[in-house]
């Protein structure tokens, strides 16, 4: 790659051959308006807003696409640029409804920001009368034609992102209409509902259904945070107005995930209805009772104290902080020796003296062996970058007694007896990467243990903490039968949870730190109120080991307390020395008691 | 120097762009020694004088017979033309009726309603006929300048005057001047 010299507007810019105008520009801190580029995005010149004079140049040249050349003359505000982008920007206002007083997204619209920059203050065409039926058919997100400017933005972030191909343009010309599949309503289509085009839709066409008018865009703040809904520990922003949450949406510098989320993570995680636990909760006598967080951790405390260790149980969910996992070890393995302990996950193996991968490594394998692990469904980003490794070129092989949702994408499926067909393709392959869960067989294992030296490891793990917490020795499945006193860091899980509480001894004395109210908490004896993912800051350590930093977006509910704010006070009650690790910096700033 | 003449009308209008105007609240006050307002929607004289004004502001969009009357009235009577709101500049939410189309607008309106018995079209020749495209007021008649906005804020009117009396016309409106909502 080379160095050029161009002239824009006058001013001598640097910039890297294989360049576009646009970037090069941008790089040198000047303006060029666009519309359908994206930075995530390939840029494909279909809306015409970016515009400018190259010198020698018979016609006007979108910036986004052009590439520099050495000595190149460009203008991008001249009389004649601003002129034809005040054209184009009329042509694309007088096709579809752009009245901006009915869209939730008025104020946060890249064409109404156009509108106001290029002072369009009345229609040059004829008022447009066509009406598009809007498809709500999705269950977060809809569709509106009437919106939609055609810049194929979604249409790309579908394809090129999601690996989904979902969205494309039919028709021609005036007739062109963004459709799914072929054209059936999104709902009904292969969608997988992860909103990745939501959040590029540069105007209302394509707006999540739970926030449409519920906040002014200019009154919405961004607070970044880790989604805690499964290992890969994406980044995402939470938008909040006025204390709300009003939806979460795609954190674009995000490292381990680059603005992608799953539907679970952009739209479920805040759709649980499930009822709090507001305070701490003690039953005595067969009577449940409010009791003081003091009076709570001195019952717990005394209770831990005086139960012989092999009958101590600890289980917890993988669904919690660094800082509680580390508090955890401290106070029960370190100090109380408790003889059960365990978490709710299974850990996926390790294979000795294999080179560990990550999920940015997708993008450059061209074989990819996925067995025991389904990220279809457990941990969807990592089905995207599969699928658009696919995309790129990649042999997929799944391994599996059925075929997964990826097994379509695969050039071949074998069931487990199979592997050693799987292993000798990849053994033939030059960057080969083998993404596994925490479903593999010790025969798999073995099999696959050819591999290692030759292929990249990724593990995906089925928890969202399950790497810090295998790596503290909190593995395992405690026997409750087996203990006298249980202590559950129940958190948000629901499933495996109630599944232990059926398992658990009449005589045991059970504590719960839970966020819900479950057939586990109503179990309890003494019920502690834990915040949830989106009340706690602190840090979580993804699949691939990358730290993730998440920053509490509300405050807890009710007396709830952040994981490690709950066991940090067991420790302090029970006289253990409060040593807060540089990791846990948001540990005295939420300290309030 | 004469006071300057204004008058308003409205067409197709919820009063939203007169009442904006109002909110100019003491601002008119120390505007008066400069202008006077002949007639308006909203005072005892509501028709604009036959002898003319020096600037007359419609607002509303262009949605029957009789808002195109009103409006070419208003063009032969004023000097400046000024089409206030985004139903006036666009069509705005009156425009809605373009997506459905107006008879079906009117069936559902008169005749359709779940509370409508022995419903009826008005056709009384008193009144004005809708037309089948709402538009803006460009559209029928010649328009000096466009003051967007649903609706414009007071500040956005407080600037159209002064500029006005300073003896400019503000066919390009400042950013913070220009909104769509």
């Amino acid at each position: 790659m080379g160095t050029v010299t161009i002239t824009i507007n006058g001013q001598k810019v640097s910039a890297q051959t294989g360049q576009t105008i646009l970037e090069a520009a941008r790089g040198a801190g000047i303006d060029i308006p666009t519309l359908c580029h994206h930075p995530a995005l390939a840029p494909v010149g279909a809306c015409r807003v970016c515009l400018v004079e190259v010198a020698g140049q018979r016609t006007l040249q979108p910036s986004c696409t052009f590439p520099v050349a050495d000595r190149m003359e460009v203008q991008t505000e001249s009389v004649k640029v601003v002129e034809a982008r005040r054209f184009v920007l009329e042509l694309i206002f007088s096709e579809r409804n752009h009245f901006c007083m009915t869209c939730p997204m008025s104020g946060d619209c890249e064409l109404q920001n156009l509108g106001y920059r290029y002072g369009l203050d009345h229609w040059v065409y004829p008022t447009y009368e066509q009406a598009f039926a809007v498809d709500a058919s999705p269950a977060h997100h809809l569709l509106d034609h009437n919106r939609c400017v055609l810049c194929r933005r979604c249409v790309r972030a579908c394809a090129e992102l999601v690996g989904n191909h979902t969205l494309d343009l039919r028709q021609r010309g005036a007739h062109t209409m963004l459709c799914a599949d072929m054209d059936l309503p999104l709902g009904e289509s292969t969608c997988v509902g992860c909103g990745t085009c939501v959040d590029v839709c540069p105007t209302g066409a394509l707006i999540d259904k739970r926030s449409a008018f519920m906040a002014p865009p200019s009154e919405v703040e961004r607070i970044a945070t880790t989604c805690s809904q499964c290992s890969l520990g994406c980044g995402l922003n939470v938008a909040m107005h006025r204390g709300r949450v009003v939806r979460l949406e795609s954190l674009w510098e995000a490292p381990v995930n680059r603005g992608l989320l799953c539907r679970r993570g952009r739209f479920e995680a805040l759709e649980d209805h499930r009822l709090r636990i507001l305070a701490p909760m003690l039953t005595e006598t067969n009577k449940r009772l409010h009791v003081s967080w003091e009076k709570a951790l001195a019952v717990a405390a005394s209770r831990l104290e005086a139960t012989d260790p092999r009958r101590l149980g600890l289980m917890t969910t993988t669904r919690v902080t660094n800082e509680a996992l580390n508090l955890m070890k401290k106070v029960f393995i370190d100090t109380l020796n408790a003889g059960q302990r365990g978490m709710v996950d299974r850990v996926c193996p390790t294979f000795p003296a294999a080179e560990s991968g990550r999920l940015s490594d997708l993008s450059e394998s061209d074989a990819i062996l996925l067995a025991g692990a389904d990220p279809s469904a457990d941990q969807p980003v990592a089905a995207f970058m599969i699928k658009r490794a696919v995309d790129r070129g990649a042999r997929l092989i799944t391994v599996g007694k059925r075929p997964g949702e990826l097994a379509v994408f695969a050039e071949m499926h074998v069931v487990p007896r199979q592997l050693e067909v799987a292993v000798d393709a990849l053994m033939a392959a030059d960057r080969p990467m083998v993404v596994y869960g925490s479903g593999l067989k010790k025969a798999d294992i073995h099999t696959l243990q050819r591999l290692a030296g030759k292929a990249r490891f990724l593990a995906l793990q089925p928890g969202v903490n399950t790497r810090t917490a295998a790596a503290l020795s909190v593995n395992g499945m405690p026997d409750p039968a087996a203990c006298d006193t249980l202590f559950v860091v129940a958190g948000e899980e629901n499933g495996a949870m109630e599944r232990l509480a059926a398992g658990i001894d009449r005589r045991t004395f059970v504590m719960a730190q839970a966020s819900y109210e479950s057939p586990l908490a109503a179990r309890a004896d003494l019920v502690l109120p834990m915040a949830i993912w989106l009340e706690r800051s602190g840090t979580l350590t993804n699949t691939e080991g990358v730290l993730c930093r998440a920053h509490a977006a509300l405050p807890p509910t009710g007396q709830s307390r952040p994981d490690w704010d709950i066991l940090g006070r067991l420790a302090e009650t029970l006289g253990l020395e409060d040593n807060p690790s540089p990791n846990r910096p948001e540990r005295r700033k939420h300290r309030t008691f | 120097m004469a006071k300057v003449l204004i008058a308003t009308d409205w067409l197709a209008a919820c009063a939203g762009c007169h009442m904006s105007l109002l909110d100019l609240d003491e601002r008119i006050v120390a505007l008066l020694h400069h202008v006077a307002f002949t007639s308006s929607p909203v005072t005892d004289l509501k028709h604009t004088p036959p002898t003319g004004v020096t600037v007359g502001i419609l607002t509303g969009a262009v949605s029957n017979t009789h808002n195109v009357e009103v409006a070419r009235r208003m063009r032969a009577r004023c000097r400046y033309l000024i089409a206030v709101g985004d139903c006036a500049t666009f069509g705005g939410i009156v425009a809605a009726r373009n997506l459905v189309g107006t008879q079906a607008a009117l069936r559902r309106a008169y005749l359709e309603t779940e509370s409508t018995v022995n419903g009826r079209i008005p056709d009384s020749p008193e009144l004005g006929r809708p037309l089948e495209t709402v538009t803006g007021v460009g559209d029928v008649v010649k328009v000096d300048i466009f003051l967007p906005g649903c609706p414009p804020r007071a500040d956005d009117f407080h600037y159209l005057f002064a500029e006005l009396l300073a003896g400019r016309i503000p066919t390009i409106l400042p950013r913070e001047h220009l909104r769509y909502d």
